[in-house]
């Protein structure tokens, strides 16, 4: 069960009153159709899964419905930041390109 | 029977409060502040149960969570508890006790007198003699359950009610032995929000059973003051008869509060037992620690006890378990024993300490006692049947390893043993924090923290009740200043305390004996299940290295207790059979339970009507009056049908179904989801969302669209009607909306926040009956007199404002039956009312109350789908025949479009909907059932796919069915087969999917 | 709603769980206001009011202004609180989402709302979709209640005023609602019709330990 800050209830609420939605900051191609089979593949059905630093989206569904994004520790479960949608994470994997 | 082993002396028990019990059927009496082990011992019971492989008489070794071998079945009927400790059963009148182990009787077992049984099972016996054949391990399973006897769980519902409180704190304090109590009154001092939870009835933890003096004054006492302080604090919550558990992630732990199991197996009103869900900023662990006992032969047998156990038995329980008494120690603490057993009158028959000079200040004050200490010894084995009779003992050399002398016979009937002390670090384990073995306690302390938390007292491995009460105060002070109380400074007094300074203990995890180990004796590390020494050396022999394989290997530790007195020692001989220390050997982790958890209180309060919420449409009341019967729509009641006396299911459905196409008919639709989307790019936004195009659509008109995942299969469907200038009614599914609302707010949020658009759920807002047949405009003209309702004035898919029954409402002119329909909206507090005036309006045209059965068959008949029953999140709208909604023209990608063009997506096999029209019109096929094209094809046959709706239905005359078939749309006027599970096939003609009205002129009531 | 012709019935959400308690017996919730048993927890269902869902950008001072001049109410930008008058409370739910409880009628109120706010906004009636319950009684219990209900800690909140106090939108047993404390120590709960059925019987047996009864 973890706790988590919603950016904007400013508050650590429990995790039943959200929901996860994935990982964070994958971008919707512009144009689709001058997609690949394989890059639209890529984009629809391959994730990171990182063992270590992610960031994700999450969605304070019984809450101010707002989703934001979280970077979590994937081994420890440590929640080291939450930020708003539009905001870029401050804890970053080693070696992870801004 | 009577209390034989009773002491004059006083301890925390009330002599003068007998209670009646049964043990086994038989009537004994205790008294008040007994635990049912203790009233056992003073009765002079001892032999409780039987072992788990072996069938060996076992007694009672502990007094608390860590007894291995008292486990009792409690109470009987549907209230029974099984597998109780029954050093942690608290006394009552009336208690029924029975032992779970042994059969058919504890004192004549059939399993140990045929003993082969017990032969039969070297560690790693499951898997050796039950793999094959795997179809008889129900069989090999049934017997060894009953052999093992582990209790029976109640086969009656729990008469019981179990709660659960969501708890935030400051601090959380486990544990209220001298540590916690003093960390818990430093943060309440300071101001913190602190729980103290301890599983005893009572706090003071291992205080209750001391003989200390603390400021000159009894333990007790001191205790007794601290308690009422903590009770005055209006920020304290103090919980005795509660585990904690479990110990989660981010500082969230789980506490199991007994409220009424100590006054009567059934619970006179209130909750049994309560979960406390406690989130806490700071947790102070302060679970104190276990003896450790010491591992000779046949150390299993009624009459070897944990010292710390006879010491409390007397000084809380007033009870002496035995008459003769030899004590075992490798250790000063476990002196007081005998000092405490001194002090009874009963025989001391000798110390037998394995160091070879002990000299400590309580040594020597035993011996000035005229108490025979012989040292440099160790008892190698017990001996006797049901209770002990004589202890061997022999010489050792210095460091415990061989036996150096002769062996000598100690006659006596009580053992009691120490091997020192190992901390609690069960909850630290539980956060994933790697236990460290430290050399100078012997044993393994808590590793670094990984949450917020801090081990103080015994369980940190601080044994001087000295150090401790002044560790658990600052750790108290601490805590509080994290959470901003207090400037984390000690502000008390600290205590004087009375102790002895100690000589340093001595490593003796399993006593030589004069066979070796594979020869000797069983030397018991692990009581409940049975495993020892000789076991885990045999296991090494077999080649296994790794400690948790050991523990999966042998099920070392793996019993109701946990290991909590065998793992150390087990981990020991492990270390020492591999020829390594115990460092490099490591230690299994433990998980929770701390200790068995009932499933009544996890389940709580969420239980019969209770266990989901049941919800309601405004007419539910209604429908429950008219007799209907109720389906499950997620977590909706929806009326099912309405059979009226005498009816099957099927005669409702078919007059219903007739009623609807012949005159009218009338559903409760409520239940749709219903999203209101207003904003100035609410059309851009929903035109992106759907795959046809919303831009144009006018308002009082309505539209069908269908929405996909960005996968491009069918993910929910519904009417959109655009209701004024940027503002539109999204209808979802009934199961869909939350989803819906969810994958909205989603792509508006993160992806495209430049579009103006706010989405707000009405579903519950809107009470909407839909009234359909031909005479449904000749109804609603009764109650509606300012829409024009003619035929051209108010089209198909349009809606219209207007006043129904005096009500403001909205009307939309949609259908899912394929009839002249109205779907009429009022808000939820007009919602019966309307219902009502239609249902009466309807009178004349025998108007017809309709449920989900028969939407689904006027729906199929017309070959509508249901997204979820008929699409599976792998069909596309192509795979519906439904490619005239995906607005192919539209300038923006909608979710989805992209993946249509995927090769996988325009497979010329993919599954597609068809119509199924089975040769025998009678036949109705079950949905779920496989296409095959051959029936003659051997089995696996090559499936083709599957039914997903089929109904009887009355109007065509005969059975219709959707199906997805490979290939569907190109196959229509082929035959395919459905085999069924019970042998039958049924054939069935592949048709168009639309059976009734293909032209869909039956809108067009004049 | 005063416009409505004479016969025309509504009902709250709640409306037959008026006059029931905790107390059961024979296995049927009893309908009884006995004068010897004690509720020390009391759920009142508020009369049928209006409810309007309020969508708009904190940032706009056209908003802010327009809602505080119309209903005499400051918009709450503060997130978790509410404020109100005799009249009508405006509740935090979101960054830019409002939830307006109101004794004028809701079209009127709409209209009224409508006619000074301009711009990106979002008014929706949602009143047939909820209600609003207040639960009073002694502090220990309604703590407790609060506890059993729901994941959020309430007792961390500060005592509310008469023109605000806290509001938090959270898990309700397995449904949700919006919490807000009063200034007389009591809470008000905003549930969904959908699911008032179950709240009010899990309020009944979670506040079975206590005495509990529902009044309209």
């Amino acid at each position: 069960m973890l706790l988590i800050h919603c950016p904007h209830c400013r508050e650590d609420r429990e995790e039943e009153e959200y929901s996860y939605s994935g990982e964070a900051h994958i971008v919707r191609p512009l144009e689709p159709e001058a997609l690949s089979d394989e890059d639209w593949g890529d984009y629809l059905f391959f994730r990171k899964n990182p063992r270590g630093i992610h960031h994700e989206m999450w969605y304070h569904a019984v809450g101010c419905r707002r989703y934001f994004y979280a970077t979590r520790n994937t081994l420890s479960y440590e929640i080291l930041e939450t930020y708003k949608v539009g905001e870029q994470p401050q804890v970053r994997a080693q070696g992870a390109v801004q | 029977m009577s209390q034989i082993n009773r002491l004059n002396s006083k301890g925390r028990i009330d002599c003068d409060s007998p209670i009646n019990f049964t043990y086994n059927g038989r009537q004994m009496q205790g008294v008040a502040g007994d635990t049912l082990a203790s009233a056992l011992l003073a009765n002079g019971v001892n032999l409780v149960g039987r072992s788990f492989k072996y069938s060996r008489p076992r007694g009672i070794v502990g007094h608390g969570a860590e007894e291995p071998n008292a486990i009792m079945q409690i109470g009987s009927g549907a209230a029974t508890v099984p597998n109780l400790k029954a050093t942690q059963v608290e006394l009552y009148e009336g208690l029924e006790s029975a032992s779970v182990n042994g059969w058919p009787s504890v004192n004549f077992d059939l399993m140990s007198i045929t003993g082969w049984f017990g032969r039969m099972m070297p560690p790693g016996f499951y898997y050796k003699t039950f793999m094959y054949p795997a179809k008889l391990w129900m069989t090999y399973e049934h017997f060894i359950r009953k052999a093992a006897g582990l209790g029976s769980a109640p086969v009656q519902d729990d008469p019981d009610h179990y709660d659960k409180l969501n708890q935030h704190c400051d601090l959380l304090v486990v544990g209220a032995g001298p540590a916690g109590l003093v960390a818990a009154r430093e943060a309440a001092r300071a101001g913190a929000r602190v729980i103290i939870a301890d599983e005893q009835n009572e706090f003071g933890g291992s205080l209750l059973a001391s003989t200390n003096s603390i400021d000159g004054q009894p333990a007790t006492s001191w205790v007794d003051e601290l308690v009422a302080e903590l009770n005055g604090f209006s920020n304290v919550q103090t919980l005795p008869r509660s585990t904690v558990f479990g110990y989660y992630d981010h500082n969230f732990l789980g506490i199991l509060q007994r409220r009424t199991d100590h006054l009567g197996i059934s619970a006179a009103s209130g909750s049994r037992q309560r979960l406390h869900r406690v989130r806490a900023k700071r947790v102070i662990l302060a679970t104190g620690a276990f003896e450790r006992p010491l591992v000779f032969a046949h150390n299993d047998i009624p009459g070897v006890m944990q010292a710390s156990s006879v010491s409390t038995y007397i000084n809380r329980y007033a009870v002496a378990p035995g008459q003769r008494m030899v004590l075992f120690t490798t250790n000063d603490n476990a002196y007081q024993t005998a000092i405490d057993w001194h002090r009874t009158g009963r025989a001391l028959v000798a110390v037998v300490d394995s160091r070879p000079a002990p000299n400590g200040q309580i040594v020597q004050e035993v011996k000035d006692l005229g108490i025979l200490v012989i040292a440099g010894s160790a008892v190698i084995e017990a001996q006797g049947g049901k209770r002990v009779k004589r202890a061997l003992i022999a010489p050792l050399n210095a460091d415990g390893t061989e036996i150096t002398g002769a062996v000598q016979k100690l006659v006596c009937d009580l053992i009691a043993c120490s091997g020192g002390w190992s901390p609690a670090i069960h909850l630290s384990s539980h956060t994933g924090a790697k236990p460290v073995w430290d050399q100078a306690i012997i044993g393994f302390k808590p590793g670094k923290s990984v949450q917020q938390e801090r081990s103080v007292g015994a369980c940190g491995g601080t044994y001087s009740l000295a150090d401790c009460i002044a560790e658990g105060a600052s750790a108290g002070a601490e805590a509080a200043k994290l959470v901003g109380c207090g400037d984390g400074a000690v502000h008390f007094p600290m205590p004087q305390v009375e102790e002895y300074s100690e000589q340093p203990p001595q490593a003796l995890f399993l006593v030589p004996h004069t066979k070796a180990t594979s020869r000797a004796p069983s030397q018991f590390v692990d009581m409940q299940l049975d495993v020892s020494a000789s076991g885990i050396e045999l296991a090494v022999r077999e080649g296994f290295k790794s400690v948790e394989h050991i523990k999966r290997y042998t099920a070392m530790g793996f019993g109701t207790d946990q290991g909590k007195l065998g793992n150390i020692n087990g981990m020991a001989i492990l270390a020492n059979a591999l020829g390594q220390s115990i460092e490099q050997t490591g230690t299994t982790i433990f998980r929770p339970s701390y200790s068995p958890t009932t499933f009544g209180a996890i389940a709580g309060a969420d239980v019969a009507g209770l266990f989901d919420p049941e919800r309601y449409t405004a007419v539910h009341r209604w429908h429950q009056q008219q007799g209907a019967e109720f389906e499950d729509v997620g977590q909706w009641k929806r009326p099912w049908y309405f059979p009226q006396s005498g009816e099957s299911m099927q005669d409702a459905v078919n007059r219903e179904c007739l009623a609807v196409r012949n005159s009218v008919g009338i559903l409760d639709a409520s239940t749709l989801g219903k999203i209101d989307i207003q904003g100035p790019d609410a059309a851009e936004f929903i035109t992106r969302i759907y795959t046809n195009s919303y831009l144009k659509l006018a308002p009082g008109k309505c539209r069908y669209g269908v929405m996909l995942k960005e996968d491009g299969m069918i993910f929910d469907d519904g009417v959109c009607a655009c209701l004024g200038d940027n503002h539109y009614l999204m209808f979802t599914t009934t199961g869909g909306a939350a989803g819906v609302l969810a994958w909205l707010e989603l792509w508006q949020q993160t992806e495209w926040p430049d579009l103006r658009v706010y989405f707000t759920s009405v579903t519950d807002h809107w009470t909407t009956a839909t009234i359909t047949g031909p005479n449904a405009r000749k109804v609603l003209a009764q109650v509606c007199d300012d829409i024009d309702l003619d035929q051209d004035a108010f089209q198909f898919m349009d809606w219209r404002d207007g006043t129904v029954a005096g009500v403001q409402a909205r009307v939309f002119r949609i259908s899912f039956t394929g009839e002249l329909s109205y779907e009429i909206n009022v808000p939820a507090q007009y919602g019966r009312y309307l219902w009502e005036a239609l249902i009466a309006a309807g009178e004349e045209f025998d108007i017809t109350p309709y449920g989900t059965e028969t939407m689904h068959v006027l729906r199929a008949e017309k070959g509508f789908i249901i997204v979820g029953q008929d699409t599976d999140g792998s069909m596309t709208p192509a795979d519906m025949n439904m490619d005239w909604v995906v607005g192919k023209n539209k300038s923006f990608s909608f979710i989805g479009k992209r993946s249509l063009q995927r090769s996988d997506s325009v497979r010329a096999d993919r599954k597609q909907l068809v119509g199924l029209k089975t040769l025998d019109g009678t036949q109705v096929l079950p949905e779920g059932a496989q296409v095959v094209f051959d029936p003659q094809q051997a089995i696996p046959m090559s499936m083709q796919g599957h039914v997903t709706s089929s109904y009887y239905s009355a109007n065509m005359g005969h059975s219709i069915a959707l199906a997805v078939v490979k290939g569907g749309h190109s196959r229509l006027g082929q035959t395919v087969h459905c085999p069924l599970a019970d042998g039958r096939t049924i054939a069935a003609e592949i048709v168009s999917s639309v059976f009734y009205d293909p032209k869909g002129e039956r809108q067009n009531v004049q | 709603m005063s416009s409505n012709p004479v016969n025309i019935s509504i009902e709250s959400p709640l409306q037959y769980f008026h006059k029931l308690s905790s107390h059961q017996s024979k296995g049927q919730r009893a309908e009884l206001f006995n004068g010897d048993v004690d509720f020390a927890l009391v759920v009142k269902e508020a009369p049928v009011c209006s409810h309007l869902n309020l969508r708009g950008s904190a940032q706009d001072q056209n908003f802010v202004n327009g809602i505080s001049q119309v209903l005499d109410i400051a918009l709450p930008t503060e997130p978790g609180t509410y404020n109100c008058s005799q009249e009508a409370a405006i509740y935090w739910l979101g960054p830019d989402e409002w939830m307006l409880v109101s004794r004028t009628e809701a079209a009127e109120l709409e209209a009224a709302l409508r006619k000074v706010l301009s711009g990106h906004i979002s008014i929706v009636d949602v009143s047939g979709g909820q209600t609003l319950i207040n639960l009073r009684g002694a502090e220990d219990a309604l703590q407790t209640l609060l506890k059993k209900s729901s994941v959020y800690d309430f007792a961390a909140w500060s005592r509310a005023s008469k023109d605000s106090g806290h509001c938090t939108q959270t898990t309700f047993a397995k449904a949700t609602a919006v919490v807000s404390n009063k200034s007389d120590g009591s809470f008000d709960l905003i549930v969904r019709r959908s699911f008032a059925d179950y709240i009010a019987l899990w309020l009944l047996d979670a506040g079975q330990e206590f005495g509990c009864r529902i009044e309209g």
